[in-house]
């Protein structure tokens, strides 16, 4: 493939590389904001499941517009894989489902609660979509159970779902825990993924909950009010985000946007670190290495 | 209610004589020998599912997926009647509150689960009730797991998304194991304590194999006591794959796995590669199972395949041939004849008869040539060998059918230079000499005769690489070195048809004359169709082609045409593109030496087989190499099709039977395919054509016994194919004719102006997809619309007369800002209307009756429905309104009535709006208005049913009923039939399914 068809094909890609984000999935977070205001009033924020950093980025460009002292915002992104440093973030490289990450995260905020939880972790798909579908429901659900420890009462959490075959069973989860749940689709993400994002706004924890990790979350099962299939399924509103006249995802755009009058490709902002398949790319490196050579 | 399903294969189990598969919710058992399809049941509720276990004694199955199992019993005759098979289900499938990873027998009553937060759940199945659960410090989410059951308890291995596998009890607190060393997560884990060995397979593509070593070895394995008192060391980490690592099954001699890169690794228990087979269609290989002989594998491409396990270590028979000649000789060439001896001819001049199965030589032959420069062709009979040299010596020597020995019929000169001799048939051979100058001769008794002279057109190396002759309707076919193939008719010296560069710089390798067909092969990894008509030679046509896996195509080596042999690379390939598996794959060098291919049924000990002998000269030894199919040859279960999703389907019926209908698809995997569904239950189906990038959608034009198929999708490429359906014996033959291959962006070479990459300067135009089209015909012409994802509405007119099939564009509309999802024609007073649907929720309908000029031209009428895009549309024409259902990426569903004032389409407006999101909770890809009925379907797997009507204050929309498909990502439906009980559709996305919907 030639080095600028993956411009040419997603727009966003290259605009994210152009603005210096680390991935386009940063257009998906402020596109968000734009329509929600999620960003109002935030000092303390965490973001889950973080690599490669792209939303990090936009916290720390946004929350900073809304505090008169720096020092006073407070930004923790939590992953299980190493992120390359970003400066105004603390980084926190543990589990989302274990006791000691949610007791960090607080030690961070010195005893104080965050004001907004996001998280657009995704899981190592598979390609058979129920098993993803379902892993993803479960990273949401470590995702809330983490939150419910760290989030204050009306605040606000954003999280990646997949709108696959059950994913009213989270919604309904959702809606006990905020008193509004919207599902949406910022412009910036493609018309024919699965990917959508829950907005969850004005947390308000069932009386009596008593934040646990001990167990694992785990989701719903149809009932009569959220039939498997039926006239009765539990399904909450659905916005689309994003000007209008926000460039479109699935849009072809020529390299030369309108007004500009040169192009100029630019590597990706942050390669990826260490992923699981390296080992095998290093084993048959050699190879390609010849080949190059040969080539050359 | 389902009828047909064709999509994952998520689990095969072997059993005695069984294949068990589960494809979506339901299991089906298939006879193994046979490979029957004996009887299907549906097992979960909207769940696929993933695992089988048999109780000991084979009386009762445990199946389950997702959160659900369940449990059924498979009741047979096994003397001889296996169609008295009965299967029932004992139960509605139980729900647990997390996703199942593992299941065994515990006792006849009772089950053990093993969930994916790693915790174990007993389960009593008379009361239906969890008896215990014990759920494991270490919960974080498991991709993979094992239950192993014990004497004594249960052993749990876990696999985490950490890169280790867990290995614990429930009974005690700490685990006893963990195996360290993967780098990804771990994708299963197999176990076999007789074997000492566990396998662990990962995302990081490599497959452990784990080696125990007691401690105590008086313990038996299947004891806690003896688990705990054990060391595990990975022996071996072994690397086959180029994808991730999805499943593995141990048995007594090898370990296979199975990846995602469709290929099978046979490894040893010394970590050695075995074999690697591919299989599958380039589509992940889900499940796999094995027992002492057999394999079966499910795959992504919705196919079932039995291996014998014999294909892992079974190379045939190797030998090499030592012809016992008094003086010492080169062999040179050799070929196969009719009672599979061979053929030699060594560099001093001798032709020699080689009797295979008493390994002798019976005769050799003196030939007085003066040239080095040797051919010998064997007619399709095999008994004549023909053997010339470049001065045009022929010598033609005759098999006889009783005796194993060779004699010699004709001794001849030609007087004249031979640069290519090839037999057309049995009684014909093709001389070409110099300036093209054919001659095909042929042998009365020990003369020969002329029977024409025809002339090549000039080329570069002005000579043959294949002949075949229609003796009846005195029909010549020939291909030339520069790929062209040539029709001759008798008496006429120049080709009456040409069909230039069809086979790439080598020429074609074999040319077939079949019926009113013929079809070549070349090295150009091709095999093409072409349709002769027997009373005029010139308008032969080309149809169609085969691409295959491998580059050098020579010919056929059965009857039918459907299993042919080549060359990849340095291994010679023997595939039936019937069923697309591959037969057999030995290095023996390459295509450049002199080789031959024998296919032949002999016996093997006792019982007759099918074999398959190559021979070869290799270092100037004659090597022979015999395979014994039943050994190594895979059989299809169930059949395969597309490996990734389909993103467009049509159907049609044939007026020649009603009773069966034919699904065109395009899918992510860049195919397009006919298929068609016999009544027991298996898909057929063939590659139509192969685009460059995916296809996105299909349109089909129904032309009286023909149908045209326009295909479009990535790289802006349009493809028009014909096909035509006919019947041979008892069965329907569909066969197609490419008519148009067309990229709006014109060729690689045309947009790059024949620059090399290092060269080329960026091309800033936008690659393009064509997201959906339709096609209106107009007076003689059809105009095709084609909705673009640069926003741009592009307009073709498109002829297709016989002597005229054209193609060219019209125009290009540029109105819409955003990308177009979907194009769809309707006729509404007299007038021709498109309606084009944009990625913003955007509807627009635009006047296209009598297009003359395409400058300038607007939609009539704007109006926006979706929040987002739309991704499906239908229509409803009445005499004065038009109905329009819209489904979108904002899981609603819009209905937009339009009133035309004064049956005037400039007063167009919206007299009635109805929308509905609670239909659907994912992004709505099928919405079809059938009478008063709308029916929907989604991302969600649901089909909905609603009714609509009109009433004074608008238009309502009631739901009716829904019902749920096991096709994930569905991409869209089509109605295959509405009758007044039910309306049957099919829904299609990773895979196809046929479900009715009751009224």
């Amino acid at each position: 493939m030639g080095k600028t068809s993956k411009d040419k094909r997603d727009i966003y890609y290259r605009l994210a590389k152009e603005e210096g984000w680390r991935a386009r999935s940063a257009f998906k977070l402020i596109q968000i904001n734009e329509e929600y205001n999620i960003f109002d009033g935030v000092l303390r924020a965490v973001d889950l499941c973080a690599a490669p950093g792209s939303w990090s980025q936009v916290l720390t460009k946004k929350l900073r517009q809304n505090a008169e002292n720096v020092e006073d915002v407070k930004i923790v992104a939590v992953d299980l894989q190493a992120m390359a440093a970003l400066p105004g973030v603390i980084q926190i490289q543990g589990d989302i489902t274990k006791l000691s990450t949610a007791n960090e995260i607080i030690k961070e905020f010195e005893g104080k609660n965050a004001d907004l939880v996001v998280c657009d972790g995704a899981p190592d798909v598979t390609g058979l979509h129920d098993i993803d579908e379902y892993v993803q429901s479960q990273l949401l659900l470590a995702a809330l159970n983490i939150t419910t420890h760290v989030l204050k009462k009306g605040g606000v959490f954003v999280a990646k779902i997949f709108r696959g075959k059950d994913v009213t069973l989270l919604y309904s989860q959702l809606k006990q825990f905020f008193e509004f749940v919207t599902v949406s689709k910022p412009r910036s993400s493609r018309n024919s993924s699965i990917e959508a994002f829950v907005i969850c706004q004005n947390y308000q924890p069932p009386e009596g909950y008593e934040p646990t990790m001990v167990n694992p979350l785990l989701d719903h099962k149809y009932c009569d009010f959220n039939q498997f299939t039926g006239p009765n399924r539990f399904i909450v509103p659905f916005n689309a985000c994003g000007d209008l006249s926000a460039y479109d995802s699935d849009t072809s755009y020529p390299l030369l946007l309108e007004g500009q009058t040169s192009y100029e490709y630019k590597e990706p902002v942050q390669g990826p670190i260490n992923p699981p398949y390296k080992e095998i790319l290093d084993k048959t490196k050699f190879s390609n290495k010849c080949w190059r050579n040969i080539n050359a | 209610m389902s009828q047909f399903i064709h999509t994952d294969v998520t689990v095969v189990k072997l059993h005695q004589d069984f294949i068990i598969t589960g494809i979506g919710s339901a299991a089906s058992v298939f006879e193994r020998n046979s490979l029957k399809f004996l009887e299907r049941i549906n097992c979960l509720i909207g769940q696929k599912i993933y695992g089988i276990v048999p109780l000991k004694d084979s009386s009762k199955f445990l199946i389950f997926g997702g959160k659900q199992f369940t449990v059924i019993c498979i009741d047979c005759n096994l003397n001889g009647d296996t169609n008295g098979l009965n299967i029932h289900r004992h139960f509605k499938p139980l729900v647990c509150e997390d996703w199942l990873h593992s299941a065994t027998w515990v006792d006849t009553n009772t089950v053990a689960l093993l969930t994916a937060h790693n915790a174990v759940q007993i389960w009593d199945l008379r009361t239906q009730c969890i008896l215990s659960q014990h759920f494991s410090a270490d919960n974080s989410i498991l991709y993979s797991g094992l239950l192993l059951p014990l004497q004594d308890g249960l052993l749990v291995f876990a696999g985490t998304v950490f890169s280790e596998v867990i290995i614990h009890t429930p009974l005690d607190e700490k685990p006893l194991h963990h195996l360290k060393g993967h780098r990804g997560v771990i994708f299963s884990i197999s176990c076999n304590p007789q074997k000492r060995v566990i396998v662990s397979t990962s995302d990081d593509r490599s497959v452990r194999i784990w080696g125990i070593n007691p401690n105590k070895p008086d313990l038996l394995s299947n004891t806690t006591e003896y688990w705990k008192n054990i060391d595990i060391v990975c022996n071996h980490e072994v690397y086959g794959h180029t994808a991730r690592v999805m499943r593995s099954s141990i048995t007594n001699e090898l370990i296979v796995s199975v990846g995602e890169d469709s290929v099978i690794c046979f490894w040893g228990y010394d970590g050695k590669l075995l074999k690697k087979h591919e299989t599958h269609q380039n589509s992940p290989i889900w499940s796999v199972d094995a027992n002492n002989s057999h394999l079966v594998t499910g795959g992504g491409d919705g196919a079932v395949i039995l291996h014998p396990l014999s294909m892992a270590s079974d190379y045939g028979q190797e030998e090499s041939i030592i012809l016992n000649t008094q003086t010492p000789a080169i062999p040179k060439k050799i070929a196969f004849t009719a009672r599979n001896n061979l053929v030699i001819l060594n560099d001093i001049d001798s032709a020699i008869h080689y009797h295979t199965t008493n390994t002798k030589t019976t005769v050799t032959h003196k030939i007085n040539h003066g040239s080095t420069y040797k051919l010998l062709s064997v007619s399709s009979c095999k008994q004549l060998i023909a053997v010339a040299d470049m001065s045009g010596k022929l010598d033609v020597f005759a098999e006889n059918c009783k005796e194993d020995c060779i004699t010699r019929v004709v001794d001849t000169n030609l007087n004249e230079k031979v640069l290519s001799m090839q037999w057309a048939g049995n009684r014909h051979l093709v001389f070409c000499g110099d300036n093209g100058n054919i001659t095909v001769a042929s042998s009365v008794n020990s003369t020969v005769d002329i029977y024409g002279d025809f002339v090549l057109p000039n080329c570069k190396e002005r000579w043959l690489t294949a002949a075949a002759m229609d003796v009846k309707n005195k029909i010549l076919i020939v291909g030339d070195r520069c790929g062209n193939v040539h029709v001759y008719v008798k008496d006429q010296k120049n080709p009456v048809k040409t069909f230039n560069k069809v086979h790439g710089r080598y020429g074609p390798t074999s040319i077939t004359i079949k019926n009113n067909e013929f079809i070549t092969t070349g090295r150009d990894g091709t095999i093409r169709y072409f349709s002769v008509n027997e009373n005029d030679s010139s308008l032969a046509k080309y149809m169609t082609s085969k691409e295959l896996e491998f580059q050098w195509v020579e010919k056929f080596i059965d009857k039918e045409e459907n299993i042919i042999c080549g060359f990849k690379e340095r291994i010679f390939v023997v595939y039936n593109v019937q069923n697309n598996l591959k037969l057999i794959e030995v290095s023996c060098g390459g295509g450049h030496r002199s080789w031959d291919v024998v296919r032949y049924i002999g016996k093997v000990g006792d019982e007759y087989d099918e074999l398959i002998k190559l021979v070869y000269v290799k270092n100037s030894e004659i090597c022979s190499h015999t395979f014994q199919l039943s050994k190594i040859m895979s059989k299809n279960v169930i059949n395969s099709s597309h490996s990734k999703e389909i993103n467009c389907l049509k159907s049609f019926k044939s007026n020649l039977d009603k009773t069966i209908s034919f699904y065109v698809t395009g899918g992510e995997d860049t195919t397009l395919r006919l298929s068609s569904i016999n009544s027991d239950l298996q898909i057929r189906d063939e590659i139509v054509s192969k685009h460059l990038s995916n296809v996105r959608t299909v349109k089909i034009v129904d032309l009286e016994g023909s149908i045209i198929v326009v295909s479009a999708g990535g790289r802006a490429q349009i493809r028009i194919k014909l096909i035509h359906i006919s019947r041979v014996d008892k069965h329907l033959k569909a066969s197609s004719q490419e008519l148009i291959d067309y990229l709006i962006k014109g060729k690689d070479k045309e947009r790059k102006n024949n620059q090399t990459w290092r060269n080329s300067s960026i091309d800033f135009d936008p690659e393009t997809r064509i997201m959906d089209v339709d096609v209106l015909k107009q007076n003689d012409k059809f105009l095709i619309f084609a909705g673009c994802s640069d926003a741009c509405l592009r307009l073709f007119s498109f002829i297709y007369k016989p002597g005229n099939v054209t193609f060219e564009p019209i125009g290009e509309m540029r109105h819409h800002k955003t990308c177009i999802l979907k194009t769809t024609c309707v006729n509404f007073l007299d007038k021709d209307i498109l309606i084009t649907c944009t990625t913003r929720g955007e509807v627009s309908l635009w006047d296209v009756t009598d297009i003359v000029s395409w400058d300038d031209h607007k939609p009539f009428f704007s109006t926006i429905t979706n929040k987002c895009g739309i991704n499906s549309i239908d229509t409803r024409v009445t005499c004065d309104n038009i109905l329009i259902a819209t489904g979108g990426d904002d899981n609603a569903i819009h209905l937009t009535l339009l009133e035309f004032p004064d049956l005037n389409l400039s007063g167009t407006y919206v007299k009635h709006r109805w929308s509905t999101d609670k239909f659907h909770c994912s992004q709505v890809t099928g919405v079809k208005l059938v009478d008063d009925l709308l029916v929907s379907t989604s991302i969600d797997q649901r089909v909905t049913l609603a009714k609509w009507w009109e009433e004074k204050e608008g238009i309502r929309c009631d739901f009716q009923s829904q019902i749920f498909s096991d096709i994930a990502d569905i991409q869209g439906m089509e109605i295959l039939s509405n009758t007044s009980g039910a309306i049957t559709v099919c829904v299609f996305g990773k895979g196809l399914e046929v479900v009715e919907l009751p009224k």
